[in-house]
Formats: C-alpha cells, sequence, structure tokens
C-alpha cells in the first residue's frame, strides 16, 4: 500500500520535479497531500514576497564603515603589541637595561672572587678514601694493604739497618760488590 | 547597479575563480580587491543578516561584523569550499549567535510591533498582511530561517546549502518542507 508524499516529494514539487507516475496518482487523488500541497505553495509564494521588502542601505557608506571598522581593529591590535614590546626600545629602558646587566655582572665577578680567596688555600683536604676500599672488594684491599705495609717496613728500619741499606746502595752505585 | 547583476548572478566556476584572484589580490595589499570583493557579496550577506533581525541598522551591524570577521580571517582562508560557501557559513553562524544571544530582545520588538503596527497601517491591509507573515517567520527557528532564505530568496542550490550548513541535501529539504509546514500552522492560529 502507498503511503502519503514525504517532505523532500513537496520540496521537489516546489522545485518543479516531476513526481514518480504512483506517487503523483497518489497527489491527484489523496485530498490530505492536495491540501497539504496548495498550502505549502502559498507560503513558499509568501516567503517569495518578503524578499522585495527588504530596505537596502547606502552601499558606499556600508563599505566604508567596514573598511574604517577594519582599520580601527587593525590599529587596535598594533598598539597592544607595541605596548608589551616597545619597553624594549625606548631609550630609557634600554639604558636601565644595560646598567642592570653592568652591575650584576660585576657584583657575581666580585662575590665569585671573594669566595675564591676566603678558602684556606694551606690545609689540604683530606683525601677521599679509596674507591675500592669502598667497594670492600677483597683483592684489591688485599694489594692495597701489601703496599702500605712494605712502606711500613722502610719507615720503621733502625739505624743499623739504615746504615746497612745507605752501603748496599753505595757500593751497588760504585758497581762493587756488597760485603756485610 | 553593478551589484544587482553580482548578486543575482549564480556562482559558476568562473565566478570562483574570480574570487580567488581577488583574495589573492587583497592579500597582497591590493586595496581595489576589497571593494570589488564588498560589491559581490554585501548585498547577499546583508538580506542575510536581514532575515533574522527584521531591521536595516541591526542588520548593517551584523552584515559589517560578518565582513571585519571574513576579512580578518581571509589569511587563513584555505579554499576548500567557496568564498560564497565560506562567507555564507560566517553569516549564518554569526546570526544564529546573534540570535541566541539576543533572544530576548526579538520578542519585545515582535511583540512592540504587533501592539503599534496595526493602528498605523489599519488601512494598508495587504502590507499589514505581509507585516505579520514576517513576525510569523520570525517565530522559525534559526537554523530553519536561515535554510528557507538561502533556498528562496537568496536561490542558493540545495548542494550549496549543505556545504554551508555541513548537512545533507535530504536533511536540507526536510528543513525547507517543515518551516513551510511551520509557518501554515502559524498562519492558521493567528
Amino acid at each position: 500500500m502507498f503511503g502519503h508524499l514525504e517532505p523532500e516529494d513537496f520540496v521537489n514539487l516546489i522545485e518543479g520535479c516531476a513526481l514518480p507516475a504512483k506517487r503523483k496518482s497518489h497527489l491527484d487523488s489523496c485530498a490530505r497531500c492536495g491540501t497539504k500541497w496548495t498550502s505549502m505553495l502559498a507560503m513558499h509564494a509568501e516567503v517569495t514576497s518578503l524578499d522585495a521588502d527588504i530596505p537596502e542601505p547606502d552601499w558606499t557608506e556600508f563599505r566604508s564603515a567596514v573598511r574604517d571598522r577594519l582599520l580601527s581593529r587593525s590599529l587596535q591590535r598594533a598598539s597592544a603589541v607595541r605596548r608589551w614590546t616597545g619597553w624594549s626600545i625606548q631609550p630609557a629602558a634600554a639604558w636601565a637595561l644595560s646598567v642592570f646587566v653592568a652591575v650584576a655582572l660585576t657584583t657575581g665577578a666580585f662575590l665569585w672572587n671573594t669566595e675564591r680567596t676566603s678558602s684556606p688555600a694551606g690545609v689540604l683536604e683530606p683525601l677521599p678514601l679509596h674507591p675500592a676500599v669502598e667497594s670492600n672488594d677483597a683483592e684489591t684491599v688485599k694489594a692495597v694493604w701489601s703496599q702500605t705495609a712494605l712502606f711500613d717496613e722502610l719507615v720503621q728500619l733502625g739505624d743499623a739497618e739504615e746504615e746497612q741499606l745507605r752501603q748496599m746502595i753505595a757500593s751497588a752505585q760504585k758497581g762493587t760488590p756488597y760485603r756485610q | 547597479m553593478e551589484r544587482t547583476v553580482t548578486a543575482s548572478m549564480p556562482m559558476a566556476l568562473g565566478n570562483q575563480d574570480a574570487d580567488a584572484g581577488l583574495v589573492e589580490r587583497y592579500l597582497a595589499g591590493d586595496t581595489s580587491a576589497f571593494d570589488e570583493l564588498m560589491i559581490r557579496y554585501e548585498r547577499q550577506i546583508y538580506r542575510v543578516c536581514y532575515r533574522f533581525v527584521e531591521n536595516r541598522e541591526d542588520a548593517m551591524d551584523l552584515a559589517q561584523e560578518v565582513f571585519i570577521k571574513a576579512f580578518e580571517h581571509l589569511p587563513g582562508f584555505r579554499r576548500e569550499s567557496s568564498l560564497k560557501t565560506w562567507l555564507y557559513r560566517i553569516a549564518i553562524n554569526h546570526c544564529i549567535n546573534h540570535v541566541k544571544k539576543h533572544s530576548h530582545e526579538f520578542v519585545e520588538v515582535a511583540e512592540h510591533m504587533s501592539s503599534v503596527r496595526p493602528s498605523v497601517h489599519a488601512q494598508l491591509e495587504e502590507k499589514e498582511q505581509r507585516e505579520h507573515f514576517r513576525r510569523m517567520v520570525q517565530h522559525l527557528p534559526p537554523k530553519q530561517k536561515a535554510i528557507i532564505e538561502l533556498r528562496i530568496n537568496q536561490q542558493l542550490s540545495y548542494e550549496e546549502i549543505a556545504r554551508i550548513s555541513g548537512r545533507s541535501i535530504s536533511t536540507i529539504k526536510a528543513s525547507v518542507f517543515f518551516a513551510l509546514e511551520k509557518l501554515r500552522k502559524l498562519v492558521k492560529d493567528r
């Protein structure tokens, strides 16, 4: 069973498009669709007639108003930008900035120099522990210990032993065999 | 006079090329391109705006704002659509936003008009009827009003309206139908 016309069918009719035969015959026979179609045509004509009543402005004035408003807006934008960036190019501000930079650099250099000279130059900082010692690596600890032990033995020589060592070195320098 | 010709001319590909050329010239600093672009579209845009506010001063203000917006954003115009479509889209969106912001004022004006106009123009029945119908059109939802204006008065194609509004052609056709249907009911109930 074929139903009533769809909204798009009415619009197509208004636009002057032909309906398919079945729909056309429905429109001819259906009072409801016929009434709707007639009233839609009337509304369409009314809307079309509205266009004639629109008062026209002075177009030259209109154009110049748009031009003026565009110009004033671009000027406003430009002055806003200048307000934020202009300070960097003003002479007084530039002088103030350069004086500030000079003072800051001088103060910084002075403070750095003072800090360096005030630290005690003659006092040696305690040497940090050998990292290997800190790490508790057994072999490294052993090696370091053996070197320390030899040094300690040399330091702890008695007078006689020291004399003996001195003679050994002297005879070695002369190339003669050492005799005890 | 030149306007009457350009406004009634359907947008063809040649017009699109001409628009593109004018946009290039305007962006390059050619001030005469501004006038040419305005002449091409001022009347159409003004009439769309008029449909939303129904008075000359507000329509002029709205149309000026549309052009200011358009010219300010012209460097970013990506030419994915024609200039005409782009301008109409700006106009419709701007008008719909304006109506949403000032909806109370419009109701007041409409009520005021309905109380004053009949006494002033009692003898001009035809004009009065047309005035009344105009007020009925004002009661349409903004989007339907826009579609009615673009199709019936500006005679844009359904394809163009679909591009402007971002809806399908079937939706646009249905909107035309429902707008006319609503008008019929409003007129019947008066």
